[in-house]
């Protein structure tokens, strides 16, 4: 048998054991379950979102003020209804960290 | 999206109008004697060329490149050729047949094909 | 050794099968160790096919001509670094190639996203490995590079035009851009698919799109650059479907890339962004398509081509695929958030959305229409100059505008904001107008636009970098260069913008100037006799011939004057090669460093009595476009350079869900 021959078929059996490897190292698991963000994570994950826009809007608008790319009556027209928003994003996050602290975290985790 | 939708539409009625008078057919010398008018002629070199392209004109045979009857027309080109223009290339030439059947060109409107690579050489 | 190379792609095709369908198992069952081995063997795939690579590579460097496919790209006398470009200079090494570069970037992209997005990369995992099997298996049983034959003498030697730097780093580019946009669709599909239509697939794959897409427009400008200098027939651009082929998933993912700033800042136009993104890979696909399959020529080629139908049949599972998960998630992907304005930051960006996409459209058309009315009428047409030019001039001057995107307010514009930002750059740009009429640009109205609109484009940018700094010093006090430093590392995504905005533009004025004004003369002299173009006196002097390392150098050698004062010599000829038996055009070009014109000689035909034809071409600013490539460069590696405090708020952002996996994992 050439030696390429043999390289090549080292080559499957490695291929074989690293798709095993994870199945070898945990023969019998507490827990297979893919963790997926259940519905309040989701939620959380969206409001810090909202949270960081509005703060980076805050942020910019500020910016493209001192900059000079707006003018004073422009920015006086739009820095409250960011700063609305900003405020509002911050609070429905307190709302929501608030709300998860205090009650049961389910558990959504699809099971075996 | 009405955005989208407005701009398909309006990509439509731009591409309908000027195609509508661009595009010239692609043909080979078997179907040359169907069409007028200004063609784009594709075929393969055969024989020796004469004449000298940047003078009087350059004359050569283009025949089909594809079919069981294969049809030959002679070109008579003026203006740049490909480096890579030579007997038994496929070739592309822009132009109209004249009335003695000889295919004349527009000058410079060769463009070749290479056979086993991917690019077409211009002119 | 080929016995290997067939082992290793068939190991590759396994394990992508295997990701396929275990990542898709995993994802829809909720799996944890599937998933984990559908990653491994994603990753693993990366390095069966690096063996195959190494293969064919040593087949090469050892002229070993028992696989076909080297003798049929090189010979014994071929350079060393030609011979590892002949790699891909076939259609079997040019797909290896695409998966050794698919697979790489998928292990690359699962591997390094595993921790912050671990629900994005169990999707992610099969919509990459699905790839990888459409590949792998063209490579297996359709156009296998390790085809044997009786070993010859030699081998047929490399296309003479692909002798050269450029054709060494063109299609390595040009892969590195197009596989690279496989991974922003896949973590776009990945979001799709598990219902997250947040906006994390866009902040991972950030960095990914701005490389492939940075660097299919280098690739493309090399491509532009070897069409200039090598093919030497006056231009650089010939909308010849394979260029065009590279040019629409460029424009589709520059839409896309714009199109991303909007989701981030404002939650909008999410539908557009995972539309954006399926164009732009499908289009790639497409352009793979159409410079691998002959289909170009004419639909007979394509049929006779093995390769064709397979390719087709992808790209048409990839479109079907992309449209439906768009469809399914349409409720999710609906926003609240309306326009405003349509003056505002917003609107611009959705502005340059729709002429990016249009021009991407038409020029798609325009490559597919004669492939298309053969099929559909029986007859093949042929799409000439004027049709790209005409929507060229349509999309592209309103596009130069576009660039100012960034200056106009978000929300709402209004009409005095504007006037403080664009009242100088308007004013500068009429002067310029002016002072070019007054020059004779008026001779090309499309040309005077362009540069019209360059100017104000470019005042803009420069208002910004001025106000910028000036901002920062009246708050700072820093000196100049400080402020100017500061201010650039403080919003890296914005001044890289501009950089590469200005590029851009740069790129603009050097194809307007060498399009719209370029000169050219021909004629037949003998020794001794003269043309004039331009500011310029060509006098043909002397024909020379020498033997080169694989070719006879032709020159014919010609003085330069400008106004009273020689210029040197220039010399332009053919090389005959008498291994591959083709004759190559070899042009001189003398590049002006102060105007950045171009003095460009064709010799066209050289006959026997000596005489030489001559096509001599003026090509004012030409030389703007290579430049631009290198601002291009500068610009996005700006853009791309690690942010500490953007890193550290996103790992923020994320950790805290992380923490809450860790903690659930264990419970």
């Amino acid at each position: 048998m050439s030696v390429w021959l043999l390289l090549a078929a080292a080559l499957v059996v490695g291929g074989v054991v690293v798709v095993a490897l994870p199945f070898l190292r945990e023969p019998a698991p507490e827990s297979d379950a893919l963790h997926e963000l259940d519905a309040a994570e989701r939620e959380r994950l969206d409001a810090e979102e909202e949270r960081d826009r509005a703060l980076a809007a805050l942020k910019e608008l500020e910016a493209d003020h001192r900059a000079g790319r707006i003018s004073d009556e422009d920015y006086r027209a739009v820095v409250g209804v960011v700063r609305r928003d900003a405020a509002e994003a911050l609070r429905a996050l307190d709302r929501l960290r608030a709300g998860s602290a205090g009650g049961t975290r389910k558990d959504t985790a699809k099971t075996a | 999206m009405i955005a989208l939708s407005v701009a398909a539409v309006l990509a439509v009625f731009l591409l309908y109008t000027s195609l509508a008078g661009g595009g010239t057919p692609s043909v080979a010398p078997s179907e040359l004697a169907a069409k007028t008018g200004e063609v784009s002629l594709a075929g393969r070199v055969v024989g020796t060329p004469t004449g000298d392209p940047h003078g009087a004109g350059m004359r050569f045979v283009l025949q089909d490149i594809e079919g069981e009857q294969k049809q030959r027309v002679t070109v008579l080109y003026k203006g740049s050729v490909p480096d890579l223009f030579r007997t038994g290339r496929d070739v592309v030439v822009t132009g109209t047949q004249r009335a003695d059947g000889t295919f004349v060109t527009t000058p410079g409107s060769m463009i070749t094909k290479c056979p086993s690579k991917y690019q077409a050489a211009k002119s | 050794m080929a016995e290997l190379g067939r082992a290793a792609l068939i190991v590759t095709l396994g394990l992508s099968l295997y990701a396929l369908a275990a990542g898709g198992a995993a994802a829809a069952l909720g799996r944890r160790r599937l998933a984990l081995s559908a990653r491994n063997a994603l990753v693993a795939s990366f390095f069966s096919t690096l063996v195959a690579t190494s293969v064919l590579v040593a087949g090469f460097l050892r002229d070993d001509f028992s696989l076909a496919y080297v003798a049929g790209h090189s010979s014994r006398a071929l350079p060393l670094p030609y011979k590892i470009s002949a790699f891909w200079g076939g259609q079997e090494g040019s797909l290896l190639l695409w998966l050794l570069v698919l697979t790489a970037y998928s292990a690359l992209a699962v591997w390094l996203a595993r921790k912050r997005a671990r629900d994005l990369v169990v999707w992610v995992t099969p919509v990459l490995a699905g790839i990888a099997v459409g590949f792998s298996w063209l490579l297996v049983a359709v156009s296998s590079p390790f085809d044997t034959i009786p070993a010859a003498a030699d081998g047929n030697g490399l296309n003479p035009s692909l002798q050269n730097p450029y054709m060494v780093a063109h299609p390595v580019f040009l892969y590195l851009g197009y596989v690279g946009l496989a991974v922003p669709f896949a973590f776009a599909m990945g979001a799709l698919l598990s219902g997250r239509t947040d906006e994390r697939w866009i902040v991972t794959t950030r960095r990914w799109t701005i490389v492939a897409w940075t660097a299919l427009g280098i690739g493309q400008l090399l491509g532009a650059h070897w069409a200039y200098q090598e093919v030497g027939w006056g231009g650089y651009y010939a909308w010849d479907p394979v260029e065009n082929a590279a040019l629409m998933p460029w424009l589709a993912a520059t839409a896309f890339l714009h199109s991303v700033m909007i989701q981030e800042k404002r939650g909008m136009l999410r539908v557009w962004n995972v539309t954006l993104v399926s164009l732009a890979f499908c289009l790639s696909l497409f352009g793979t398509f159409l410079t691998r399959s002959g289909v170009v020529s004419s639909i007979h080629s394509f049929t006779q081509s093995a390769i064709g139908p397979w390719f087709l049949g992808f790209i048409v599972v990839a479109v079907v695929f992309s449209v439906t998960m768009i469809w399914l998630r349409l409720p999710q992907l609906r926003t609240s958030a309306r326009l405003e304005s349509l003056v505002s930051r917003e609107a611009t960006f959705l502005y340059n959305n729709l002429l990016l996409v249009a021009l991407c459209l038409t020029i798609l058309w325009g490559t597919a229409w004669p492939i298309l009315s053969e099929a559909v009428r029986g007859e093949s047409v042929v799409v000439g100059r004027p049709y790209y030019d005409f929507f060229l001039r349509i999309f592209g001057l309103p596009l130069l505008l576009m660039g100012i995107g960034p200056l106009v307010a978000w929300r709402r514009a209004s009409l005095r904001g504007l006037g403080r930002v664009f009242a100088w750059p308007a004013c500068i740009a009429l002067a310029v107008g002016l002072v070019l009429i007054l020059l004779g640009s008026g001779s090309s109205i499309p040309g005077l636009v362009a540069y019209t609109f360059s100017a104000f484009v470019l005042a803009t940018i420069g208002q910004e970098f001025v106000r910028g700094t000036s901002g920062r010093r009246a708050l700072t006090g820093e000196s100049v260069p400080t402020a100017f430093g500061r201010l650039i590392g403080r919003n890296r995504r914005r001044y890289g913008g501009y950089v590469v905005h200005a590029s851009i533009v740069l790129l603009a004025i050097g194809v307007a100037g060498s399009s719209a004004y370029d000169s050219v003369v021909e004629g037949k002299l003998a020794r001794g006799q003269s043309l004039a173009v331009g500011d310029y006196r060509l006098t043909y002097r002397d024909l020379t011939e020498r033997e080169g390392a694989n070719a006879t150098e032709i020159r014919a050698v010609l003085d330069v004057r400008r106004g009273g004062d020689s210029l040197g010599t220039i010399q332009a000829g053919k090389n005959a090669y008498s291994v591959e038996q083709q004759v190559s055009n070899e042009v001189g070009i003398r590049s002006d460093p102060l105007t950045g014109e171009d003095l460009f000689v064709i010799a066209e035909q050289v006959n026997d009595d000596g005489t030489v034809f001559f096509r001599i071409f003026v090509k004012p600013l030409v030389n703007l476009i290579w430049l631009a490539g290198l601002v291009f460069v500068l610009g996005s590696l700006i853009t791309l350079w690690p942010d500490a405090r953007e890193e550290r708020r996103l790992a923020s952002r994320y950790a805290s869900e992380r923490e809450r996996t860790e903690r659930t994992a264990t419970t």
